[in-house]
Formats: C-alpha cells, structure tokens, sequence
C-alpha cells in the first residue's frame, strides 16, 4: 500500500446522484493504485467537526464534482481559509472548515479543490461517459503533481 | 392605518427552509403569525411499494440529523411486522439499539447546544448577525468549540461503530439487529488513548450544565419571561415506574399544570390522535382527539420530557432533574427557553447511559435476531432528539407497504411553535414600524429553542433560512427581512 504522508483526500459526494459521485470514484479508483485507504475519507458533505479532522494533516485535498464548465474537464485550485460564515449543519464549505481549523486547533493545513465537471445528477447510480473522461483526465493530471 | 404582515424568511439555525408572517391590525398591534414550511418530499407516498425489511434503511433519508431515529422508530415498526415486539427483542439487541440511539442522541444535543443555541448565548440577542455563528464562538471561546467537536464526535463514533457510518448506516434488522459489539471497540471508548473518553463526555455534559445554570441566574428575568406559554407537554416515560425513556415506554400527556391527560400504549396512539391541516404549512397539526383541535396540541423534546417523566434512572441527571423541577417547585415548566437547559440534562443522561452500556457485557452477545407470527401492521414510537416520533406501516400478502404514516417532532411541535411565534411577535413587534436584526433573532430563536427540523417534519431536503415579512390587513407586503 502507498502511504501518502501527512495527506487527506477527502471526496465529496453521493454516488447514487449519478455524477455526484465523482469525489468518490476519485477515491475508488486512488485505492485500486494501492493508496492506503486511511488517507481517503468519503462524504456526502463537510460538517464542523471536519475541522478536528484535518487538524491532523499536512495537506488536504478535497475532491468534488462540479457543475459549472471547466475548460480542461477539471481544476485544481488552492484553497485558503475563509472567515465569511454560509453555516447550515447540514454540510460547510472547505475555505470555512479551514478557518475552524486555524481558530480551534492553530493549524493551517495546505489545502486544494480538485473540481471535476459533470452533467447528470439524476437518482442513478454511474458516471455518464463525459463525466468518467474528465474523471480519468484529473486522475492524470493529479498523478503527475503527486508522484 | 391599514393593517400589516411581518414575514421572515428565511428562518436560520435551525434545519430545513421556514418563513413567518406576522399579521398587524388597524392599530398596528400583533393580530396573529405563522410559521409557514413550504417544503415538500413526500416520502410517506413514495415507501409505498417497497418491501417492508428496506424500510429502516430508506426512511433514515428523511434527516442528516437524526437518521438513527428514522431507523429505529422504522425497525420497531418492522419487528412487529415480523411478530416481534419491543419485550420480546433479546437482550443484547435492545441494549445495542439504546446504545445506538443515546448515541444519537448525544451527538445532535450537542450540535444543538454548541453549534445552534450558544452562539445566542454566549453573544445576547442584541449581537451582530455575523457575530452569532459557530465560527465567532470558536474565536471567543476556542476550548468550548473544542469540546463541542469533540462532544459531537464521540456520539457520531458510537454511531459508526455500531451502524458502519457516521449517516444513514445500518444496525437494525427485522426482529432484532445484525451485529454486536466487541471487547476492543469497548476500549475505543472507555480508554481516552484515541478519542477522550466516555467519563471526558460525561464531565463536559457536568460542565455545560454549569455554564447553563449560571446563564440562567444571570439572565432569570429574561429567560424567565420570554416566550413564556402555557401549554399541554407530551414524552414516552418507562411503562412500569414512569422515568424518561428514549426508546420504549408508554405515551403520557399533562397539561400546563401537570395534571395527566393521557397515559397509553405506544401503539394505540391512532386511537387518541387526529392531524390537522392548515392551507398555509405543508406542516400537519397532531392533537389528543379527546381534547380537540384548540385543546389538544402537545409540547414535545426535552422540555416536555422532563415535564412528563416522575424521574431520571441516572444518578448525576437525577440530581440535575431535580434542581430544574425545584425551580418551578415541581410543577411543570412552561417556559420556552428552559428547553436548552432540559436538552443539556439529556445530554449528561445519554453520555451516563452510554457508560452503562459499554460497561455491560450483554452488548457482546450473539442473541441478535428473534422471529415470531408475521403481521401486517407495525407502529414504532420513540423519543427522537427533538420529541416523539412514530412510524406505522402496514403491508400486503407480498410484503410491500400499502400504508405508512409518520409523525415526527417537529410536527407534534407544529402547533407549539406557532404559539411561541405569536407570543413573542405580540410582545416586541406591536407599533413598530419595521423589523430590526434584534427583533429578527428573537423570533428565530423562539423556534429554535425547539431545535426544529423542517426537512424532517415535511420530509424535504436541504438547510433551513428564514424569510419575515410585514402584512397589512389587505395582505400587502410592507417590510421584509431575508436572511
């Protein structure tokens, strides 16, 4: 198993809302290369006490799908934290779980979006064909910046 | 002066999308408000069809919350349809549901105290919106927000351990559960090496306790008077001695005084309750069909719990019970922002409930599944974080569901909610002009004491704004405030 270091990869998501679940299939697929599975954390949203659990990291990248269009299929963005407060318990932005995680634990994690493109978000589960090409390009292309 | 409408919309902190609108007179004094839940999913439509043993697992769906609670009012229900009921569950099983369910519970009083009520508390109503947020909390008071974490995820591991995930996994099954627990998971909890312990949780609930109770001497007045109501409160207490009971006991009412107006088996509730329906609310009415329709709406939560229930089986929420009861001398208590301090005495009861259990061998044994003559009809009921919640289900020859019914917290809370609403609109918003951020936060956290969950309540999906506006008599629209 490939252990990556002081690194969370945290995929966000549902994979019964068709390509929702890019986040996950990001994982899925990381896991098959041998990644060590404690490195790869699945949810369908971030809550407040995703501020503990990054507090514990180096690097954070938290993968989701997106449904704006992205030139290349996917981006990777860098991440900062964000005082402004959009709070619902039901799930919390990444920018606001970072600050949680600077003001409760004084931790400031490297922290990236992976945003994936997709299409279909109907009650189904599967990736649609151009959705799984952007999937595999951001594989790619987080395979050559990571290893 | 032509009468007005105030509406707020939306309503915030609390889980789901509300709007309320406040009628004004010719005088401009309070003529009545209502909080609207314009939300609809329907989920009690779409189980139709479903094999009865899906159940457990669909209907958790309804809530992020308090998924646990869907899933164990589901699979009481489900077990009768099996022919098994709640007594003739093994041991071990209902042990592992109850410790599942305190977990839940644990978990969602303490996302309510920390990240939803403390913000009003530790900042006053006057505060700046941006201000009264889990955010500021943890730069004001970053050991609080700590703890509040950490409080919340000790319950949500609880909820892992036994469930498989942290949402919407799965301990349940027809007639009893399909796991048990392990030596080693008990460590997990009991030792602190990992996650502070059990006795930690326990500690923390003793300490917010304090901070509640010295909150309350400081602000008696106002606590004391705001959205102060009378009205009738509604729990499950232990069939044979009448203490607090989360997961099974008897459905009893009072009213304001504390005199008994109902004391029956769970699953005769269809014969003492109707729904009402209003043209405004997606969100239904229950009440005691005995009293009617004015007179028979209930309170539910920890409010109405500790109102309803002669005693705590813990010993260190005993003693907290019992300083709360002395400060209406017994009698029951009736007002609405007393609820956060009932809630933080559940929250000690559940993490003491919780030691018990780990410290109780039966949670290791293999008796995990009973069978009995199947039926076609099963009603479970059980005290969610937020008050009653029952589930019926009834089935064909083939085992799909031809019928369910869900009454859940929120809305046995429909009616009580309303009245909080007006109250307090009659008490700040008469003569004024328009409505102020104070004005706002007070009507919002009239609801919010109750810790409502709309998405539950009317089975929709998503966080919960609120939206106020201001009427006149005419219906036209004179102020509104959206936050």
């Amino acid at each position: 198993m490939k252990k990556l270091d002081k690194t969370l990869i945290i995929g966000i998501g549902n994979n019964t809302r068709q390509d929702d679940g890019l986040g996950w299939c990001f994982l899925d697929s990381l896991e098959k290369e041998g990644i060590n599975t404690e490195n790869l954390v699945y949810k369908y949203q971030l809550l407040v006490e995703d501020a503990d659990l990054i507090s514990e990291y180096e690097t954070i990248f938290f993968v989701d799908a997106n449904k704006i269009l992205l030139k290349e299929g996917f981006s990777i963005e860098q991440l900062y934290p964000s005082e402004k407060v959009n709070f619902s318990t039901h799930s919390v932005p990444p920018n606001q779980i970072l600050n949680l995680c600077e003001t409760i634990y004084l931790k400031k994690p490297k922290a990236y979006v992976v945003k994936i493109q997709g299409y279909n978000w109907d009650f189904e589960i599967g990736l649609t064909k151009q959705a799984n090409i952007n999937l595999k390009k951001s594989l790619k292309y987080f395979r050559e910046i990571n290893f | 002066m032509n009468p007005k409408k105030i509406i707020i919309d939306p309503v915030t902190r609390v889980e789901g999308h509300g709007k309320v609108t406040v009628k004004l007179d010719e005088n401009n004094k309070v003529k009545d408000a209502y909080l609207h839940v314009v939300e609809f999913r329907g989920f009690e439509k779409f189980i139709q069809g479903h094999p009865y043993w899906e159940v457990p697992i669909i209907v958790q769906r309804l809530c992020g919350i308090c998924p646990v609670s869907h899933h164990l009012a589901a699979a009481k229900a489900i077990d009768q349809l099996v022919g098994v009921d709640p007594e003739n569950l093994s041991i071990t099983a209902t042990k592992l549901r109850k410790l599942l369910h305190y977990g839940q519970v644990f978990q969602s009083h303490a996302l309510h105290f920390f990240y939803l009520a403390s913000p009003d508390l530790l900042f006053g109503i006057d505060a700046p919106a941006e201000k009264r947020n889990i955010v500021a909390v943890a730069a004001n008071n970053r050991e609080l927000a700590k703890k509040g974490i950490l409080m919340r995820k000790f319950g949500q591991e609880i909820i892992t351990t036994l469930s498989g995930k942290k949402i919407h996994g799965t301990l349940a099954v027809p007639g009893g559960v399909h796991k048990s627990f392990t030596s080693k998971q008990f460590e997990y909890f009991l030792d602190g090496k990992q996650i502070p312990s059990i006795d930690s949780m326990i500690a923390w609930s003793k300490e917010v306790i304090d901070f509640m109770k010295s909150y309350h001497f400081k602000n008696s007045e106002w606590v004391d008077n705001f959205v102060n109501y009378p009205s009738n409160h509604l729990g499950l207490v232990d069939k044979k001695t009448g203490a607090l009971e989360l997961y099974d006991g008897n459905i009893r009412s009072i009213d304001y005084e504390g005199n008994e107006l109902l004391n029956i088996e769970d699953i005769e509730y269809r014969n003492h309750f109707k729904e009402a329906v209003e043209p405004w609310s997606y969100m239904k009415f229950p009440y005691m069909t005995k009293y009617g329709r004015e007179n028979g709406w209930n309170r539910v939560g920890p409010l109405a719990r500790l109102n309803t229930c002669s005693h705590i089986t813990t010993p260190l929420a005993e003693i907290e019970r019992q300083i709360f009861k002395a400060y209406t001398k017994n009698k029951p208590n009736n007002m609405t922002m007393y609820t956060h301090w009932a809630r933080l005495i559940e929250l000690l009861h559940c993490a003491e409930s919780i030691k018990e259990l780990l410290l109780d061998e039966d949670i290791l044994g293999d008796d995990l599944v009973r069978k009995g003559t199947p039926r076609t009809k099963g009603i479970g009921v059980i005290e969610a974080p937020r008050g009653t919640l029952i589930h019926e289900y009834h089935i064909d020859d083939e085992g799909l569901i031809t019928k369910c019914n869900l009454i859940v917290s929120t809305t046995f809370n429909n009616e009580a909610i309303n009245r909080g609403v007006r109250t307090v609109s009659k008490d700040i918003l008469n003569n004024q002009p328009e409505i102020t951020e104070t004005m706002l936060n007070q009507i919002e956290m009239a609801i919010r004491a109750y810790d409502p969950c709309l998405s539950c309540a009317t089975h929709a999906l998503g966080e919960m704004p609120l939206i106020v506006q201001l009427e006149d008599n005419q219906g036209n629209l004179i102020h509104e405030k959206i936050r």
